[in-house]
């Protein structure tokens, strides 16, 4: 019950997050991409965050930036987990080959130096919104293939699997229908994880210069925050900390859930 | 340790007349601070030449005073110019400085590619070096800007010691820093800083300081941040805006404040099927506020752009040449020029249907620029026109704006952001580079805009050396740029250099670029 | 067990191969023409002949696949071509970093395992009550934290306001320090990307030390030494640790491949000079030869450390070492 405790915080915390991004426009004091105020101002009864480099209202532009992290790492933990569990789920069931070069695969994806290459990716790639999704989703894929095709080895040896394919069922109904649903909350949990993942990769790659700085996402500005001298100016303790704590909860909400998703869900952690 | 913060965190102060050691932070790596390995114009060059010596070196108002040289004559037609060199030059390994290592230096430009003067020897018939202290320079064509361009400009080169670096591989991995100038390199670092001594008994007098450490500190706010803790005396950096007021408050650190050359540009593609049209070009130019944009972006640190190109500021300015930018006006060009929002979706379209949606280009590492781009999107919205940024890497945008560094090459863009660095602007003739129809004269004309007759006078100007004449030239080029508008200038962000002055307070702040110059630390010779 | 080797040989080859020709292609996919890290920015005002002299000076201009020969052959004499920015050989370049990287990142690995184990022996002895539960909150605190924004907080409050510690570098430059005052001099400049990158690393190993300790305490034979009567204190120190250990000894082996690549980000922040910003700023600079060779030597340095994992864990097991 303590996990639920903790599963309890991080939902709530995600819901709070959420729901804010999509009351941004009736919670949010400004509209965010508008000159409201002078720049370099600090927090006042008119913006109670200041105003960033370009005068506009910090609190509005992270309220807004909501969208833009949660969205990018959802979409970012969408891909990955697609493709882990595909990959995940084709090797433990076909085993042989399929299995042995999907796992090469995922060994090699694992083995190689995880940040220095996003930051190689996002630089060739280019800093742009679907870019960053890409390249996050090209790399985070790889553990949770390892821990699905886990999950999958387990099931098929479960018996009613033999007792299934005794009475002739297919191999794609076998898998529809029972490999499937016993590998999706896992999946679940593993997403949840690999979206904390892609909000923290994501912030630091658009901190580094590498993201889009147009998509206001919390990483974008703390890239202004960096590049404008937030931190000679003791701006940094309206611009740097509160984007930093959002990302921290953020990930921390995922975190949190997923973590008590998979003390409930993975067999082998109970005690 | 107590001890050895306290004697780090202070230079020491001047004893007699030589200061002991400044720390001067630039902001990137500089090779070897040879002829052949730095990297940057600015600051590389200038600090380069603290260890190599220019026959002549531009002044704080970037004119070319003597400096190897000690008298010049030049031929009624121009092209010949006869230099005679002060006497008891020294390498800094003691070898004596000729006329014979400045004939080595020019043919050896000529023939190890250099990209900054080599195509200066282009004009160059011949060097001859007839005694040990005169040189005579053989022009194929009169040249207005030999001064600035090449003799102000070129190190001269030790023979003895670059004549056996015979390729440009070879050139650029050379470590040798063997010059006359009044610092040596004693120490280097990689990647952390250089270490530079005054050399004893330099030809042109004292030097003022004995040291100069040069760390090299690569992001802007850690150099601020280290200047304003005193881990560093000065910066080769710029100060940015939202910290001028602060440093000017703050005890121990002085600003110095002046114009600056360097510009911010919106580039037009004159390629593009409808950005050729001029009046859909003066629409858009008249859109962007540009008073606005330097108190919003600049925090009002920098001067409204001119519309033909050249500083108000520059002795070659048109005077009185201004560009007064209304919305009102853009919204009337565009209506009677036909662009009119047929289908009512915001953005307006061309007389074909084409709709009015462009891209802009800007770089990555450079956020007031991105800003800029964003005010821009968002003044251009206000009238009808649409704009995508697109943020990129310097290696991407250079691809599309300038493949190669070769106008000639073509270009595939829409708009860009873009900027030259302060040497373009000290001299006219920076007026055929940008504007000259002919890719290989025109060899910053990356829109690529064709006008026959400001090639014309380009072509006039380049071999004008009468001074006045030069003027009215570059006046009536620029009047015709403003009418064409090819690029719109944006603004130009003023130098503000701030340092610690009980470090060292003799600075000399050269007009448009900063105060890393070889006056600041020894005085011209006489 | 050389069966077993022969099978994890072939597939840290094939990984090698991989990011060896990734490595390789990727920078030459990139848009754009090194030209301007080649010569510095006045290339602009070149003519292209002597722009196409350079190209050909540096080997550009040849095809694709004769590239990749040069680069393969110069690997394998452990050649990474020269910079192009400073025309020094890669090798050198990486040389002259790697000891920043090795010193910061090897003693915040320590220390973090060290603490690490520690706490996450104590929380998982006392599993489910207010110490397990506040440290597992704490432990994902500082996980969630983007480490560039704890790092910039440092330096905002420690560098900058109570200038406590420098602002960036690995010593203080053109001081000519020498023995004891130079390594105090370091160890001045090491203190708060240390910190960084401890506080950072902390939770990972708590985390593994406490589920490790977790799956010991629910085993068997621990049932068996406390029927012995053995006072608790020892049944925990003699038999859980030691097993418990056992991942943890994995993961910091493993976790010493990422010696030099995880790092990146707090070097960046605090102007390290390591290997991690090297990458960054040879990313920025489009300098190819630095980046393939700096991905190299990352690379094996991973695959080096798995093979030492893999090494080591049998002779750590006894039950995986008899069982052959």
């Amino acid at each position: 019950m303590r996990v639920g405790g903790v599963g309890t915080l991080g939902l709530t915390l995600l819901v709070v997050l959420v729901a804010s991004g999509i009351l941004a426009p009736w919670i949010a004091p400004y509209p965010p991409d508008e000159t409201t105020g002078a720049p370099f101002t600090p927090p006042s009864r008119m913006h109670l965050l200041g105003t960033n480099d370009v005068g506009q209202d910090i609190l509005s532009e992270l309220i807004f930036g909501v969208r833009i992290s949660l969205t990018i790492g959802f979409l970012a933990a969408i891909l990955a987990i697609s493709i882990g569990t595909l990959a995940g789920v084709v090797a433990g069931y076909f085993s042989g080959w399929v299995d042995a070069t999907l796992m090469r695969l995922v060994d090699i994806v694992l083995v190689v130096p995880f940040l220095p290459l996003m930051i190689l990716l996002a630089a060739y790639l280019g800093p742009s919104f679907w870019n960053i999704i890409l390249v996050i989703g090209a790399l985070v894929w790889a553990r949770p293939a390892r821990v699905i095709r886990a999950q999958v080895l387990s099931l098929r040896r479960l018996d009613f699997v033999d007792a299934a394919v005794a009475l002739g069922a297919s191999s794609g109904r076998l898998l529809l229908r029972h490999i499937l649903p016993g590998v999706l909350s896992l999946a679940l949990a593993q997403f949840i994880l690999a979206a904390s993942n892609a909000i923290l990769i994501e912030a630091s790659l658009s901190f580094l210069g590498l993201g889009d700085p147009t998509a206001k996402s919390w990483g974008s500005t703390l890239y202004y925050a960096q590049a404008r001298s937030a931190f000679l100016s003791g701006a940094w303790k309206w611009w740097v900390l509160p984007p930093g704590l959002l990302i921290t909860a953020a990930v921390l909400g995922f975190a949190f859930t997923g973590f008590a998703l998979e003390e409930v869900l993975n067999p082998r952690l109970r005690r | 340790m107590i001890a050895s913060l306290v004697l780090l965190g202070l230079a020491l102060p001047a004893t007699q007349a030589q200061t002991g050691a400044v720390r001067l932070a630039i902001t990137r790596d500089e090779g070897w601070l040879n002829p052949y390995t730095y990297q940057t114009g600015f600051p590389g060059w200038n600090i380069m030449t603290l260890v190599y010596d220019t026959l002549y070196y531009p002044d704080a108002n970037n004119e070319p005073i003597p400096w190897l040289v000690r008298d010049t004559r030049v031929s009624i037609d121009g092209r010949t110019w006869t230099l005679t060199l002060r006497p008891n030059l020294r390498w800094h390994d003691g070898r004596p400085l000729t006329s014979d290592d400045v004939k080595f230096t020019f043919e050896y430009a000529a023939k190890v590619a250099h990209s900054r003067w080599t195509p200066t020897t282009r004009n160059l018939e011949g060097v001859d070096a007839p005694n040990p202290q005169t040189v005579v320079f053989r022009l194929k064509q009169p040249d207005a800007g030999f001064r600035l361009r090449t003799l102000a400009d070129v190190p001269v080169l030790p023979r003895h010691i670059w004549e056996s670096v015979t390729t440009v591989a070879a050139a650029r991995a050379f470590r040798n820093t063997v010059g006359s100038g009044p610092y040596r390199v004693e120490e280097v670092q990689d990647n952390q800083f250089y270490r530079l001594v005054a050399t004893p008994q330099y030809f042109a007098g004292p030097v003022k300081v004995r040291e100069l450490v040069l760390p090299i500190v690569r992001d802007a706010t850690v150099s601020f941040t280290a200047l304003q803790a005193g881990q560093i005396d000065a910066t080769s950096r710029v100060l940015t805006p939202e910290l001028v007021a602060q440093f000017e408050k703050t005890q121990g650190l002085k600003v110095a404040r002046g114009a600056g050359f360097a510009s911010t540009i919106l580039q037009f593609n004159l390629e593009h099927p409808l950005l050729r049209d001029v009046r859909l070009r003066r629409a858009i130019a008249n859109a962007i506020n540009t008073n606005l944009m330097v108190r919003l972006l600049m925090l009002g640190y920098a001067v409204v752009g001119s519309p033909g190109y050249l500083h108000p500021d520059s002795p070659f300015y048109a005077q009185g040449l201004r560009f007064e930018a209304s919305k009102a006006r853009a919204v009337t060009i565009l209506n009677e020029a036909g662009y009119t929002d047929r289908n009512s979706d915001g953005i307006r379209e061309a007389p074909d249907g084409t709709p009015l949606q462009f891209t802009v280009l800007t770089l990555a590492g450079n956020p007031i620029r991105i800003r800029g781009a964003e005010l821009i999107r968002t003044w251009l919205k206000d009238v009808g026109i649409g704009l995508t940024i697109r943020v990129a890497e310097d290696a991407a945008i250079i691809d599309q704006v300038w493949p190669d560094f070769d106008v000639c090459k073509g270009r595939r863009f829409d708009m860009s952001m873009f900027g030259w660095s302060a040497p373009v602007m000290t001299r006219p003739t920076a007026l055929v580079d940008l504007f000259h129809s002919n890719c290989q004269r025109g060899t910053i004309n990356i829109g690529g805009y064709k006008n026959p007759e400001v090639d014309r006078l380009g072509e006039q100007l380049v071999v004008t050396v009468d001074l006045a004449r030069q003027k009215q030239i570059a006046s009536q080029m620029q009047q015709i740029i403003a009418r064409d508008l090819p690029i719109h200038v944006l603004f130009y962000q003023d130098t503000i250099m701030a340092y610690r002055p009980s470090a060292y307070d003799k600075w000399v702040f050269q007009k448009g670029q900063g105060y890393v110059t070889k006056l600041s630390f020894v005085d011209p010779p006489k | 067990m050389a069966r077993f080797f022969a099978g994890k040989g072939v597939q840290y080859a094939l990984v090698l191969l991989f990011a060896v020709t990734l490595n390789f292609l990727l920078p030459r996919m990139m848009p754009g023409s090194p030209l301007v890290f080649l010569v510095g920015e006045d290339v602009g005002f070149m003519s292209a002949d002597q722009r196409a002299q350079l190209i050909h000076a540096f080997g550009l201009d040849q095809p694709l696949w004769r590239q990749y020969v040069i680069y393969l052959a110069g690997l394998a004499r452990a050649d990474l071509g020269h910079s192009f920015q400073q025309g020094r050989p890669v090798l050198e370049i990486i040389l002259g970093r790697v000891g920043w990287t090795v010193l910061l990142v090897g003693i915040s690995l320590l220390l973090a395992t060290l603490i690490g184990i520690t706490w996450g022996t104590a929380a998982a002895w006392r599993r489910g009550r207010r110490l397990d539960l506040g440290s597992l909150g704490a432990a994902m605190l500082l996980e969630s934290m983007p480490s560039f924004w704890l790092a910039m907080i440092f330096i905002a409050v420690f560098a900058a306001g109570l200038r406590w510690f420098p602002v960036f570098g690995a010593m203080t430059p053109g001081a000519g320090l020498r023995g004891w005052p130079q390594m105090v001099n370091v160890a001045w400049h090491l203190t708060l990307p240390l910190a960084t990158l401890t506080i950072i690393t902390i939770p990972g190993m708590f985390l593994i030390m406490r589920y490790s300790m977790l799956s010991v305490l629910g085993e068997q034979y621990i049932a068996t030494a406390r029927s012995k009567g053995l006072a608790e204190r020892g049944v925990m120190f003699r038999h859980a640790m030691r097993n418990a250990l056992l991942p943890v000894a994995t993961v910091f082996m493993l976790n010493l491949g990422y010696v030099v690549s995880g790092a990146t980000v707090v070097e960046t922040v605090f102007s390290y000079p390591g290997v991690g910003r090297l990458l960054f700023e040879a990313v920025l600079a489009r300098d190819y030869p630095v980046l393939q060779g700096t991905f190299f030597v990352l690379t094996v340095s991973v695959i080096t450390a798995n093979i030492g994992a893999d090494l080591l864990y049998p002779l750590i097991d006894p039950r995986v070492r008899h069982a052959r």
